[in-house]
């Protein structure tokens, strides 16, 4: 209780602190990024037929669900949703534990070519996937797993980006700590999963944030190594209108499907923020 | 240092070898060969490939699109990397100044009930400087292309508010093309970066600061001298980063100019997609491939021993 | 926190280790399954480039086929747009899988196609059909001008579209202007309906777009007399024809006044000014008559554009029905007989009815079903007629090269970086230069 009599003074006396200009700064920022997304939102919402023109470029002349209805309509979204939850999670699970065996052994020993070896692995992150598509089918083909969840997820389980960030974070943890805890008797993967992943939490998190709204939003990689809709994700329902070649840009229905997109992993990033962010920011003090 | 088993090391890498191999390794070095034959689908003659030598690489130099794509992705990359990068660090800066844990890093120990408002505030900023991350780049750069629209795209209708009073149609104009190009890649990034800075300030050891902050140093004091040499390596990982995103990033050329005008907007990536896609020159495709992988090593080593070095 | 760590770090490591399992037992699931004896499995990769439900109607087509074909299984399987089907189809060959048998692909890229080896010519397939050559005599021969190559054809005219200018015929009439008929009378046109306030421009007289510029520019060069492209090798670039032409389309912004200046990017947003009455005529493909006459309250008018030795001119566009290489014959059979299927003059009729495409043969012009809805949308008979006086779409050997060129220096004149003659000099330079392996 006694907190809140300052608090009520200074609201009195409203004395000018650089904190208020900064909120100003930042409120005006956020709101000009969220911009982009307020108005697909908006637009998502009009009429179908009706057209965008000067002045008129937010509401339409009622608000109308047709552009969600239609987008449902010309694609599965609901398999879609399905397979692309499947398929994010069959990377990014096993992109984790390759990661950190990976990273731990790059962090805590020193071995023969382990530089090299190193490098090798971090060549990958240079490497535009999109160059390689054509020996990445081969080899797809030669595993005989084309049109399957599994095609579409198994270029991505060796992660340079994964193992590069675990390294920095494992780095960090005194080599001396690790010394102490294998001369009582601590084997390696309790030393790994005791000590060097708890502290690295936050290289977890950051990893699996960006993995998974990468593969969220893969595209062309899942449109050559599938075929059927059983199996692909949702971005193969948003290039059905990202390529409405013909017929100019479908504003309206455009933004409903990029909506029912990014929606789930937009929501899934607000929920969850504020445990993953903010938890890992603390559990890094120390 | 490890004195049970000498394999253990190489079996724990061995996974991630084996896949980075599969799907990287090896179709690189194919490129590698590749790059030395002349291969063009769409010739009969050529279907097969045939030894070229450094054929295809003497074809790249001497072709003034080639020549243009470089310098355009050079600008592309200089401008957008730092961009980037500077954004990032004060997207971040403001947010844990505003009402993070410790707004030791600029400001004083001020207005608590602030910073109490602040870090739920906090949850909303970092949404909305991070969520373009989340979109599809494709989805992305088509929203983008109607806020180029001349006249009524809300690009335009923002810059007109700031007083800008010249050319309006961004994907067709040969100033503006790669501009607009790299607006859309910026905006989409730069909250990517940020997440990286702000845990790096969260784990600054506070200590430092406080002590900096009895030996009256103030706030700019404290952000040269302290915040950003302690930044250090988030900085050097984040540009690498940034350094390699930007060179892969290409579908929204795709979409909002089509590499033109006059190939003004090309990217390095965007170009190898057309070669080897639309003009079925294997060979040729190839080498720009290894030209890439080049640059890209030549930046991020480079950008390795400029911050190394500026450690010392 | 440190039980939140715990609970994060063994829920990853058991779903890893549960994903690895079931992964592979998936994959094992999934794999393609060969077809039981004596059935045929095929499938029809296919783009979508209009808003219709054009994967349903593919489906019902299939189950049609099926119906009266018991052993043939077929799948249409949706790629994309035009460059997703063709990237699919390289990549699968190149990495020796089968590709899909049958594939929507477009019209102009008919010569790569063949020199990749990426699709077989359907001849003997036609020879044996009751009726080959009237079967090919029925396509418009603006659509099979594409389909040919070493004497061998190589692909069927589907889902067709053609460049055509729409126009504001409310507007035409208050402003009590007639028409267009050739260059001159259009240009006047589009100035006169072109209007400002203050200096501002509120509604263009034209919008034209140049952001992918070939094709809406042939109909001006066939219209002026001289196509862009001749045979195989050969460009005309740097005709006199062509180079007014291109002076002709930069005069209507700096002449006249009646188009926004330089590159315009406004596929996209040019039929939504067109549908909102601010801009009084658009060039655009057919391929969105559906859209604009849904989303515009006037009437709205289609025709050909304007020429000067022809009355008017368009180009076609579109997607052809291809049979990719590599096929058995059974597949092959297959894949042909489902083409002609799809190209029966009632089914076209319905497809272009549902979709806006133009019906690219001429009994499926004639069926009940084209006459009754060219009756209620004359729009779409319009349409058609345009092509009258259309020249082959550019198609040539090593397209996408001599396509960027064109595009390149097309752009530079288009932005008054060089001289409408001095660009399309150098682009014929070029362009003959990269012609020179395939002569």
């Amino acid at each position: 209780m006694p907190r809140r009599i300052p608090r009520i003074q200074k609201a009195a006396g409203f004395r000018f602190s650089p904190v208020y200009l900064l909120y100003a700064v930042m409120t005006i920022l956020a709101l000009l990024w969220l911009s982009p997304v307020v108005w697909s939102l908006v637009a998502s919402l009009r009429p179908l037929n009706d057209p965008f023109y000067s002045g008129h470029i937010w509401f339409g002349k009622s608000l109308a669900v047709e552009s969600y209805l239609k987008a449902f309509r010309l694609a599965p979204f609901g398999r879609y949703y399905v397979n692309t939850v499947m398929q994010v999670v069959l990377i990014l699970g096993v992109q984790l534990v390759f990661s950190s065996l990976a990273a731990f052994a790059f962090a805590r020993y020193r071995f023969r070519g382990d530089r090299v070896l190193f490098m090798l692995i971090l060549t990958q992150m240079m490497i535009p996937t999109s160059a390689l598509l054509v020996p990445n089918f081969q080899t797809i083909r030669w595993l005989g797993i084309y049109n399957t969840i599994l095609a579409i997820a198994i270029p991505f389980w060796g992660s340079a980006f994964g193992t590069f960030l675990l390294r920095q974070a494992f780095l960090a943890v005194p080599s001396d700590l690790g010394d102490a805890a294998e001369i009582d008797g601590c084997s390696w993967y309790q030393m790994l999963f005791y000590m060097y992943l708890p502290s690295a939490m936050p290289s977890v998190t950051a990893f699996a944030i960006s993995s998974i709204s990468w593969h969220w939003n893969d595209f062309l990689w899942p449109l050559i190594v599938t075929q059927s809709d059983k199996v692909r994700p949702i971005t193969a329902g948003l290039v059905r209108f990202t390529q409405l070649g013909e017929i100019g840009a479908q504003w309206a229905l455009l933004s409903a499907a990029t909506m029912i997109v990014t929606l789930p992993l937009l929501l899934m990033f607000l929920k969850f923020q504020k445990r993953f962010i903010e938890g890992y920011l603390h559990s890094g003090i120390k | 240092m490890n004195r049970r088993n000498p394999l253990l090391p190489y079996l724990l890498i061995t996974p991630t070898l084996l896949f980075v191999a599969m799907f990287t390794i090896f179709p690189l070095l194919s490129s590698i060969i590749t790059s030395f034959y002349k291969q063009r689908l769409n010739i009969p003659k050529f279907r097969e490939p045939v030894w070229d030598g450094l054929g295809n690489y003497r074809e790249l130099l001497s072709d003034e699109v080639f020549r243009q794509v470089i310098s355009n992705t050079g600008i592309y990359v200089l401008i957008l990397v730092p961009l980037c990068v500077a954004a990032a660090f004060l997207l971040a800066l403001m947010l844990h100044a505003g009402g993070g844990e410790g707004s030791t890093a600029v400001l004083n120990r001020r207005s608590r009930n602030l910073r109490r408002v602040g870090k739920r505030m906090n949850g909303f900023y970092r949404t909305a400087f991070f969520y373009p991350t989340v979109i599809p780049m494709v989805s992305a750069a088509t929203i983008w292309m109607f806020f180029f629209t001349p006249d009524y795209g809300l690009f335009n209708r923002f810059l007109l508010f700031l007083g800008y009073r010249g050319a309006q149609n961004w994907a067709g104009n040969p100033d503006l093309a790669l501009a607009a190009v790299l607006i859309t890649a910026f905006w989409k990034s730069a909250g990517y970066y940020m997440i990286f800075y702000l845990a790096g300030l969260q784990n600054l050891p506070k200590q430092v600061f406080e002590a900096a902050v009895i030996d009256g140093a103030g706030p700019l004091r404290l952000l040269v001298s302290i915040t950003i040499p302690l930044l250090k390596r988030t900085t050097l990982f984040v540009t690498t980063i940034a350094f390699i995103g930007t060179f892969q990033s290409v579908d929204h050329v795709f979409v909002l100019t089509g590499g033109g005008p006059s190939d003004r907007s090309s990217l390095l990536l965007y170009h190898l997609w057309q070669v080897r896609f639309d003009q079925l020159n294997v060979g040729e495709a190839s080498a720009i491939t290894v030209i890439l992988v080049l640059l890209l090593l030549f930046f991020t080593v480079s950008n390795f021993i400029f911050n190394e070095r500026g450690e010392r | 926190m440190k039980r939140e760590t715990m609970y994060v770090r063994t829920g990853v490591l058991i779903a890893a280790a549960l994903l690895l399992g079931t992964g592979f037992l998936f994959a094992a699931g999934q794999a393609e399954s060969p077809a039981a004896e004596g059935n045929v499995e095929i499938s029809i990769a296919y783009p979508v480039a209009v808003d219709a439900p054009i994967a349903d109607i593919l489906q019902k087509y299939a189950d049609e086929f099926q119906a009266e074909n018991p052993e043939v299984t077929i799948t249409p399987v949706f790629s994309g747009g035009y460059t997703d089907v063709k990237t699919a189809i390289q990549t699968s060959i190149e990495g020796g899988g089968n590709a899909p048998a049958l594939a929507v692909m477009l019209a102009t890229d008919l010569y790569d196609l063949v020199n990749a080896g990426y699709v077989t010519a359907m001849d003997e397939l036609l020879a044996a059909m009751p009726d080959g050559d009237a079967y090919i005599d029925d396509f418009l021969p603006a659509f099979m001008g594409n389909s040919y190559y070493e004497g061998k054809t190589y692909s069927l005219p589907f889902q067709r579209s053609a460049v055509v200018l729409y126009y504001n015929a409310d507007l035409f009439r208050e402003e009590g202007i007639a028409l267009p008929t050739d260059w001159d009378s259009f240009a006047q046109a589009a100035a006169a309906l072109t209007v400002r306030k203050n200096g501002q421009v509120t509604r263009w007289g034209l919008e034209y777009s140049s952001d992918w510029p070939y094709w809406l520019f042939q109909p001006l060069a066939i219209g002026n007399g001289k196509n862009i492209v001749g045979d195989e090798t050969t460009v005309y670039f740097n005709a006199p024809e062509v180079v007014e032409a291109l002076q002709y389309y930069i005069d209507l912004s700096r002449v006249y006044k009646a188009m926004p200046e330089g590159v315009q990017a406004s596929w996209g947003t040019s039929t939504g000014n067109f549908a909102a009455g601010k801009t009084a005529m658009i060039m655009h493909s057919s391929g969105s008559m559906t859209n604009l006459l849904g989303s515009s309250d006037f009437e709205v008018g289609v025709m050909g554009m304007p020429g000067t030795v022809k009355p008017y001119a368009s180009v076609p566009g579109g997607g052809n029905l291809y049979i990719t290489s590599g096929l058995s014959d059974a597949e092959e059979q297959a894949a042909f007989d489902f083409a002609v299927f799809l190209t029966d003059p009632e089914r076209e009729a319905e497809f272009s009815k549902a979709t806006g495409y133009i019906v690219p043969r001429y009994s499926a012009a004639e069926t009940k079903t084209m006459q009754d809805y060219f009756a209620d949308v004359p729009q779409a008979l319009d349409a058609m007629k345009a092509l009258e006086y259309a020249e082959k779409e550019l198609a040539l050997q090593n397209l996408g090269e001599v396509r960027g060129i064109f595009h390149k220096y097309l752009q530079s004149a288009i932005n008054g970086e060089m001289s409408a003659q001095e660009a399309m000099d150098t682009a014929q330079n070029l362009a003959d230069k990269a012609l020179e392996d395939f002569r």
